[in-house]
């Protein structure tokens, strides 16, 4: 089934930029001109992404960002005409899984949205057991479910994979290289902050403590990983 | 140092804590003083950075020269001796007998002055008829030139702080001005590289109406970069006040009689009524104000298309005014002041051509011919456009 992807801009020629080349790839496109629509519109029907402008009137890119995250893991790539890196981790700070800096090319356009879909398919069952825990932290992978405390915890996909790579290798140090290449694709390797954000982001959701986290631990200078628990 | 010395001095130093002003602030050390220390006269000079001489900051008399203040001696050779010496001097008058004029007798004495070991200025104290300076007051003048310092020091110190923030807070202004205008350029320049390289795409082909669609929409944000390059250039130009300006007796009824002809024929559903009282040429760049009616036009069909437009003029005193209204869709109360703010845009209300400059481009020709120019509007209604002209405005 094609994909749906809401565009949410307040230039009309953005719109119409984004939608005739989203066409092209057979997806379905649907429009908001700004963020209040985009968040009636968002749920009035499915949507498999959100491309989300962040300068708009009445309710600007990061407040339908913030809104959107409290209820949906919906794949959202920010687009920012400043192009500050600011504006980028501020983006990807409240739960953006990517940006796209203006002005971008056609290509660009595609090749990013392609890669935030494909980390949103639910990874492919690897006939491993379907339940696992780490101390007071729980993942169902059958049904891509996390829990803290027995209590159920709400990860964007892009925080889910992430945190599925360090599961899945529990006791070994990831590079941040690897877990860049791994999660958001081969394109993003050098994109440090990204990952940055994004751990901090995993951290605040499944660590009691974030400034002394127990599931994902930083070695300094060689990268990250998910320690054994000790019998 | 004895009880009453510290008291003295410690009322003094209880006077002067918190006087903003420098010059009140050393009055006040002078006459509090006086009781143990008397002059008639006291002058400050300090070094003008721009001629490297010695010109007087700070002038008092409290004695016997208040009456006769620019005619008495105030000491300006002796400070030049003491600013060249650079050491505390004393002078006394050749005595003459039967000279009853005291006046005529001036005893000085001066300090140099520094600020850190930089010489800044000279103090010098007069007196009218003696007696001679004292050891005493020789030093009492001495901690009043010091003080004096102080305060001067003070006072320079306060002015560069000043001097400083307003510096800093023109670089914050910069600073948002130059961030406004990378959003403003980058946004046609978005549209240009998004549009173009969809036609480039090698895996896609796009129908003919389509191709000529995204052709359009890239000439025309290239149109429209070039329309924003140009005014910010003039709006740079008339900020800086380097626009020249020509002045000449016009009628400005034709002028904007003119200017509507032209946009009539271009917009051929535009209708404007005019209602012109019989008027005399004011001075006035034609060329600029015709600029301005093209902007109020040019505003009108893109925001109040398919409204009729009523142009009204007459002359009140020696002041032309102006009215210029549309019965468009009107702008809301609270967007009005920041109208002829530069890059300013009335949210929500988006067209392609807009720069958001040309009403600040319109304000800043008024402001240079001593006109006036403001806004009135009701939603639902319309919006007019009020200008004042002064038919000779100061050249």
């Amino acid at each position: 089934m094609a994909k749906r992807i809401l565009i949410v801009d307040d230039e009309p020629r953005y719109l119409r930029l984004l939608e005739a080349n989203l066409r092209t790839e057979g997806y379905e496109v649907t429009t908001a001109q700004d963020g209040v629509q985009a968040l009636a519109v968002f749920s009035a029907q499915p949507i498999d992404l959100v491309l989300l402008d962040v300068m708009m009137p009445r309710l600007d890119g990061f407040g339908v960002c913030q809104r959107l995250r409290e209820f949906s893991n919906v794949p959202i790539v920010i687009l920012t005409a400043r192009g500050e890196e600011q504006d980028r981790v501020r983006g990807l700070d409240l739960g953006a899984d990517d940006y796209l800096v203006k002005p971008f090319s056609a290509t660009e356009l595609l090749a990013r949205v392609r890669a935030v879909l494909r980390r949103a398919q639910p990874p492919a069952d690897t006939g491993q057991a379907r339940f696992f825990s780490h101390d007071n932290l729980k993942i169902d992978f059958a049904r891509a479910e996390v829990w803290v405390n027995e209590e159920a915890v709400s990860l964007s996909a892009t925080e889910y994979r992430l945190l599925l790579q360090f599961a899945h290798n529990i006791g070994k140090i990831l590079t941040s290289e690897d877990l860049l290449t791994s999660v958001w694709g081969s394109e993003y390797k050098n994109d440090k902050e990204i990952l940055w954000v994004s751990i901090a982001r995993l951290r605040q959701k499944l660590e009691e403590d974030a400034h002394n986290p127990r599931h994902i631990v930083t070695r300094s200078g060689l990268g990250y990983l998910m320690p054994p628990i000790e019998a | 140092m004895d009880l009453h010395t510290l008291t003295t001095l410690h009322d003094v130093f209880d006077q002067l804590h918190g006087i903003q002003d420098w010059k009140i602030t050393l009055d006040k050390l002078f006459v509090s003083l006086r009781g143990e220390f008397v002059f008639d006269n006291v002058a400050i000079y300090l070094v003008d950075p721009q001629t490297s001489s010695l010109e007087v900051a700070y002038a008092r008399a409290v004695g016997r020269g208040k009456t006769a203040e620019a005619d008495v001696a105030w000491g300006e050779t002796f400070a030049n001796e003491v600013f060249a010496k650079e050491k505390m001097l004393m002078q006394h008058p050749v005595p003459v007998p039967q000279e009853t004029d005291r006046l005529l007798q001036a005893y000085l004495l001066g300090f140099p002055m520094y600020i850190g070991s930089r010489l800044e200025g000279v103090i010098v104290f007069i007196r009218f008829g003696g007696p001679e300076y004292s050891e005493t007051h020789i030093r009492l003048a001495s901690l009043q030139a010091y003080w004096a310092m102080a305060l001067i020091e003070r006072k320079a110190l306060k002015e560069a702080r000043s001097d400083m923030e307003s510096v800093q807070r023109q670089m914050r202004l910069q600073d948002d001005f130059v961030s406004t205008i990378s959003h403003e350029l980058r946004t046609p320049l978005g549209f240009i590289k998004g549009y173009s390289t969809s036609l480039l795409r090698q895996d896609t082909s796009w129908d003919e109406g389509t191709q000529r669609e995204f052709l359009t929409i890239i000439d025309e944000e290239a149109d429209r970069l070039t329309k924003l390059i140009e005014d910010m250039l003039e709006s740079a130009r008339l900020e800086s006040k380097t626009m020249q300006f020509k002045f000449s007796p016009v009628r400005l009824d034709g002028v904007i009689r003119d200017v509507a002809q032209r946009v009539t024929t271009l917009h051929s559903n535009l209708r404007v009524v005019f209602d012109i009282q019989p008027l005399e040429p004011i001075s006035a760049d034609s060329l600029r104000i015709s600029q301005v009616f093209e902007n109020l036009f040019s505003n009108a069909v893109k925001y109040a298309p398919g409204a009729n437009i009523h142009i009204g003029m007459q002359m009140v005193d020696a002041e032309l005014r102006i009215s210029f209204a549309d019965q468009g869709p009107g702008i809301a109360e609270a967007y009005l002041p920041f109208l002829f703010e530069r890059f300013y845009r009335v949210p929500g209300v988006r067209t392609e051509a807009g720069t958001g400059l040309g009403l600040y481009i319109c304000r800043q020709i008024i402001l240079a011919h001593h006109g006036k120019i403001w806004v009135e509007s009701v939603l639902g209604r319309g919006t007019t456009f009020f200008i004042e002209l002064p038919a000779h405005p100061p050249v």
